[in-house]
């Protein structure tokens, strides 16, 4: 009998299916992120011709995105410039937090989805009125794993780490610091409580994306938050006239 | 997280390359996976029988390849 199908008959007879012997090896080479890369190429490219600068945000859960958002909004004080997309699993408490400081914001309950996508943040910005929008901040899903193999259409990508997390962070998740424009080491007035090496945290990063531009602040205290915007100012692509 | 997801992006890339072959099984897939790509080998081996049932993948041997970067490739794969 066959011994692959099992159908019963000799392996020479032709009875309509091919036996494992006959395996065929087809050459592919297709990324499985493919079509999230495109989605994200697409939006990346409309957000820059509609001249807004996009920034996303990604850190484990509670780092400090929303947080450093607010903190910055108040800084930059340029109302009607700043968009936001919120993505947490539940609920909408970050987009709450960033109404109350000012910008228009677009939430993503992504449910049991561990990270934001291209396709999720653009179907999120089309509920938003952009007209006179300058910045799209996309705060991604608290996770230092999933995000990082999933663009959204972000022109630059900030990771944050906080010193309550531990210095070690960037070799256990290097993965996410390979897809980062910049480090940014959050909550620093927490520094002499936590035994946390800013040194130590930034070699790691480095040693993972080599010449990662690294930033210590502190959102509560305010400490850091100049370089921090001028970073975001110098890097920002050149604005659009007309 | 979110590797049945990725499970089924896999299984729609073989799926299209089977029909293109005009061939009847897939029976086996090498995917290399980036060391920054997110994802866990183990998970996406524990997922990948559960998404292939009832397809024409079902029963197909899933290789997983070692590889740099974000990299996330079905490189190659054996129909018949
Ligand atoms: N001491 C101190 N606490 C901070 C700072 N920034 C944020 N926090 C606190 O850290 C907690 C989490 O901050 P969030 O800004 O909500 O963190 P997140 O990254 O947006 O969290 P998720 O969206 O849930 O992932 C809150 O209790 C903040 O008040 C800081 O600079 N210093
Ligand atoms: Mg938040
Ligand atoms: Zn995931």
């Amino acid at each position: 009998m066959c011994g692959t199908c099992g159908c019963g008959e000799s392996a020479s007879h032709g009875h309509g299916h091919a036996h494992e012997s006959e395996a065929r090896r087809i050459a592919v080479e297709e990324s499985l992120l493919a079509d999230n890369d495109r989605d994200a190429a697409r939006l990346a490219a409309s957000l820059r011709a509609r001249g807004i600068d996009a920034i996303g945000l990604v850190g484990g859960p509670g780092a400090g995105k929303t947080t450093l958002l607010e903190a910055t909004l108040g800084r930059l004080c340029e109302p009607g410039a700043d968009a936001v997309v919120e993505g947490d699993c539940a609920g909408d408490l970050d987009a709450r937090r960033i109404e109350a400081a000012g910008a228009r914001v677009a939430q993503i309950e992504t449910g049991s989805l561990c990270h934001l996508d291209a396709h999720l943040v653009g179907h999120a910005i089309e509920t938003l009125d952009l007209e006179g929008v300058r910045r799209l901040w996309i705060e991604n899903v608290g996770n230092l794993v999933c995000p990082a193999a999933f663009a959204c259409g972000e022109a630059r990508r900030v990771v944050l780490i906080s010193v309550a997390e531990g210095d070690d962070k960037p070799e256990k998740y290097p993965a996410i610091l390979a897809g980062a424009d910049l480090l940014l080491i959050t909550k620093s007035d927490l520094l002499p409580h936590v035994d946390f090496d800013v040194a130590g945290c930034t070699d790691r990063a480095r040693r993972v994306a080599p010449g990662l531009p690294v930033l210590v602040l502190s959102a509560r205290t305010g400490e850091g938050l100049g370089e921090w915007l001028a970073w975001m100012r110098e890097t920002a692509p050149p604005a659009r006239v007309g | 997280m979110h590797e049945a997801k990725l499970c089924l992006a896999l299984l729609r890339v073989a799926e299209a390359h089977r029909v293109r072959a005009g061939a009847r099984r897939v029976t086996s897939l090498r995917l290399e996976v980036g060391a920054f790509s997110g994802v866990s080998p183990d998970a996406l081996a524990r997922a990948f029988p559960i998404c292939a049932a009832g397809t024409a993948a079902d029963g197909a041997t899933l290789r997983l390849d070692a590889a740099p970067g974000r990299e996330l490739r079905l490189a190659d794969m054996e129909v018949i």
